[in-house]
């Protein structure tokens, strides 16, 4: 047996120095090359993750602004467009009452001027048959010559006016 | 040309033989240490460059061991020494390519005969280094089956009462997994030395019958061995870490 492996070349010092070395190797390449890497693959496959997310979630946003903006605006015009029939409506009405009113008001002028002539007229009327009066007294008077009494001038008045 | 199936010791320290192919792992291992430095210190969320490579190396073979154990968490348990058997096997197997391999060493005189001993020797060609690979493999796959199903299940996989159903049968299934558990070793070990000490006698023999260009498919093959045999080890010490993890039926 151990002719065997002596010439085989199996020593084992040799044996045991390839297996501390291999040790060795092993704890260094576990704490600096396999801990840090695998460290950083799955940081940045979280990162990676993260930002596809990210932008997922920003793109959704986006859309539902859009969707926002969209709606408002469409609110927005109806509520113009009723506004402004709302106002034509106003204006319509208020030019009709106005015209209305300036109606009332010519016919309202039209019949007081129209009273007013009536009484002066009848004013006139009157003035004219008292002046009437008087000057037929006074030229009766002045036919007669003589003045007549209070009772008898009347008398007379009546008379002729009659 | 001098071919021996031992890995021929340059000097010594004390009684200790301080061989090529030692030196070479070494070395090997320096390197590999340096640049996982390198890298820690400049390792960046948006990686670049030479974190890149390793990112993408690392990636794979963990991708590997999740096609594996079908579980991320056991994967990031076996992955270490998966990942650690897979680089180092797959680059001191790389070195029997370089260059100067066989020819360039010091000369020695050995039972009255002038030996070149090259300074150049892959260490998988020398069974000091795969055995002791296949031992720490099986070693961890019996402490990571422990860790993952209990000592008492573990154990009950090779040791099996002969009173129960289906009687002596469990019972000696049960002692062949116990033996197959050694002959993991031998297997692992001979497997890799074999693949890679044939590579580099090949390679000598060709560069030493025909110096130019004949040799240069050859060096291609011997990449691809390197890289498969590297690939065949890791594999199956994960396969073994899985079915040791695993509770018997």
């Amino acid at each position: 047996m151990n002719e065997l492996l002596t010439k085989l070349g199996i020593d084992w010092k040799l044996l045991i120095a390839q297996i501390v070395n291999f040790l060795v190797l092993l704890f260094v390449l576990w704490k600096f090359a396999y801990g840090p890497i695998i460290a950083m693959l799955e940081k940045r496959q979280k990162k990676i993750e993260k930002g596809l997310k990210d932008a997922q979630d920003a793109h959704k946003k986006l859309a539902e602004s859009e969707e926002r903006q969209k709606e408002i605006l469409k609110y927005a015009r109806t509520e113009a467009k009723e506004i402004v029939e709302k106002s034509r409506e106003q204006a319509e009405k208020a030019k009709s009452e106005i015209a209305l009113e300036a109606k009332l008001q010519s016919e309202k002028i039209i019949t007081d001027a129209k009273a007013q002539i009536e009484q002066e007229k009848q004013k006139t009327i009157a003035e004219i048959k008292s002046e009437i009066g008087s000057l037929v007294v006074a030229a009766t008077e002045k036919i007669v010559g003589e003045k007549m009494d209070e009772k008898k001038d009347k008398e007379l008045i009546e008379k002729s006016l009659l | 040309m001098n071919i021996s199936i031992a890995a021929e010791s340059l000097f010594h320290i004390g009684s200790f033989p301080v061989t090529n192919t030692l030196v070479v792992t070494l070395g090997i291992s320096l390197i590999i240490i340096i640049f996982s430095f390198i890298l820690k210190s400049r390792i960046r969320l948006v990686p670049r460059g030479f974190q890149n490579v390793v990112e993408s190396v690392l990636e794979a073979l963990l991708n590997l061991a999740d096609s594996v154990t079908q579980d991320r968490k056991q994967s990031k348990k076996f992955f270490p020494i998966v990942a650690t058997i897979f680089i180092f096997v797959i680059l001191v197997n790389w070195v029997e390519v370089v260059p100067g391999l066989g020819t360039i060493g010091i000369n020695k005189i050995e039972e009255g005969k002038q030996v070149l001993v090259p300074f150049i020797r892959s260490g998988s060609a020398d069974l000091n280094f795969t055995l002791a690979i296949a031992i720490i493999s099986v070693i961890s796959a019996q402490v990571l089956g422990i860790a993952a199903i209990g000592i008492g299940k573990y154990a009950g996989k090779f040791f099996v009462s002969p009173f129960r159903s289906p009687y002596f049968v469990g019972t000696f299934v049960g002692l062949l997994e116990l033996i197959s558990e050694v002959a993991k070793l031998i297997s692992f070990s001979f497997r890799l030395f074999g693949n890679i000490f044939a590579g580099e006698v090949l390679l000598m023999v060709m560069l030493f019958l025909v110096p130019y260009f004949i040799p240069l498919p050859f060096l291609f093959l011997e990449l691809f061995v390197g890289f498969v045999q590297a690939l065949v080890f890791a594999m199956l010490t994960l396969v073994f870490f899985k079915m040791a993890a695993t509770e018997a039926h």
